[in-house]
């Protein structure tokens, strides 16, 4: 059975040469470099797939009202109004994904 | 990776041609195989005027399968070039290949998917109204031209990275030119999917309503205009990829800049192209119905495209971001 305190000293001996393991890699990539490179790629995923979804829902809903106001010209306002609720609350996921691709573009990084 | 120069050619021809043909041949075949279907429907209904609804689908047909004649014009281009200098070429070659391929296979799906509808649409149109074929079948190649506008964008894009691919082999570089055909290619996607959409709203409702014909096609035009926006970001993001490419990081790191910019805006543009499409073709067909109207439906058709558009500008952003701001 081995002492704690051992098992801590291995442990953190482990995450400080993790590194320079990486980096002697046969491949000839850092690994510091990889992850800075899945970061980005990571935010253009992040930002292209999730711009899809908003996209079309909002185009969806913007449709809808336009055949609605074709129907009934005199509820244009309402109309417009919930349009533009259902826009934004659809608008959400993008702007998560966004503020996530940030994050890993200037924080992660 | 260490490979013969013939190998690189060889390996880029097979990958770009193959791109380009597969996925530029889905599109083209759905679009027409729809239309031809909507012309069944259409002559069941009125088999008098079979032969003018016949020559109009195969009008439409002729403009739609444009989109899958370019992609092999591209394919069979990529196929026989040669270049000068056989012997120094290297990754960056393969690379512009496989991006022309990208650029002009996923470009031309949009369109000749979206060409499908307005020449169905015409074809359905006919069957309500036949004395009103001349603007039905000028309405609907109109439109059309209008949504085969993204795959000539992929098709300028195509033949840039084909004439302008450099020697040598450097991972930054190899990223450019496949980021650059993948942004222009899928963001062009879904801009045709949406203009065809909008243009099959115009003549679906100028077939129903063929008194309102100038005022629906004003509708249209400024709707398609609307639905181009994603092409454009594509196509500046992929110029400015293969002219001003910025300081670009070295080794990995550049090459994870300009794709993750590629994937962002490409992809970032599908959703809003479509969706705009979906938006100006339902204010298309509210429009022939209300002429009285347009004023109206055309503000409230914009405001929802503009918002629909927000997605692919944070998407912009993202891929400028990553282009010069991260270096």
């Amino acid at each position: 059975m081995m002492d704690p305190t051992t098992i801590l000293t291995l442990m953190n001996a482990a995450v400080a040469q993790a590194p320079e393991a990486a980096t002697s890699a046969a491949t000839g990539i850092a690994g510091a470099d990889l992850i800075k490179a899945g970061a980005l790629i990571g935010a253009g995923i992040c930002m292209g797939f999730g711009a899809i979804g908003p996209g079309i829902g909002e185009g969806f809903a913007a449709g809808k009202a336009c055949e609605a106001i074709g129907r009934s010209p005199q509820e244009a306002g309402l109309l417009t109004r919930t349009m533009l609720i259902g826009q934004a609350v659809s608008e959400s996921t993008g702007i998560y994904s966004l503020v996530i691709a940030l994050l890993m573009l200037f924080v992660i990084g | 990776m260490e490979l013969e120069p013939h190998t690189w050619l060889i390996l880029g021809k097979f990958a770009g041609a193959g791109i380009a043909l597969g996925m530029g041949g889905i599109g083209a075949a759905i679009g027409m195989g729809n239309a031809a279907g909507m012309a069944n429907t259409a002559i069941m209904r009125q088999p008098k005027v079979q032969r003018e609804m016949l020559r109009t689908m195969l009008i439409g047909q002729a403009v739609g399968e444009g989109a899958a004649v370019f992609a092999l014009v591209i394919g069979l281009f990529i196929i026989v070039v040669s270049p000068a200098n056989l012997e120094l070429i290297g990754g960056n070659y393969f690379a512009a290949l496989l991006g022309a391929g990208l650029s002009i296979g996923f470009g031309t799906f949009g369109s000749g998917l979206g060409c499908g509808w307005p020449a169905g649409n015409a074809c359905a149109g006919f069957a309500r109204n036949p004395a009103r074929s001349p603007k039905l079948t000028q309405s609907m190649i109109i439109g059309q031209a209008v949504a085969q506008s993204p795959s000539i964008f992929a098709l300028v894009v195509s033949l840039i990275l084909i004439l302008t691919a450099k020697n040598g082999t450097d991972l930054p570089t190899m990223g450019i030119y496949i980021s650059a055909g993948l942004a222009m290619g899928v963001s062009a996607l879904g801009s045709g999917i949406g203009s065809g959409k909008t243009a099959g709203g115009a003549v679906d409702g100028i077939g129903r309503w063929p008194l309102s014909y100038g005022v629906t096609l004003r509708t249209m035009l400024i709707g398609q205009a609307v639905c181009e926006t994603p092409a454009i970001f594509g196509m500046l993001v992929a110029f400015i990829m293969v002219i001003a490419p910025g300081d670009l990081n070295p080794g990995i790191l550049g090459f994870a800049q300009v794709f993750g910019a590629a994937i962002a805006v490409g992809f970032g543009g599908i959703g809003p192209g479509i969706g705009s499409g979906l938006t100006a073709a339902q204010g298309c067909a509210a429009t022939a119905a209300r002429p009285d109207k347009d004023a109206l439906i055309l503000r409230t058709m914009l405001i929802g495209q503009a918002v629909s558009q927000s997605t692919a500008i944070y998407a912009l952003i993202i891929a400028l971001a990553l282009l010069y701001v991260v270096g």
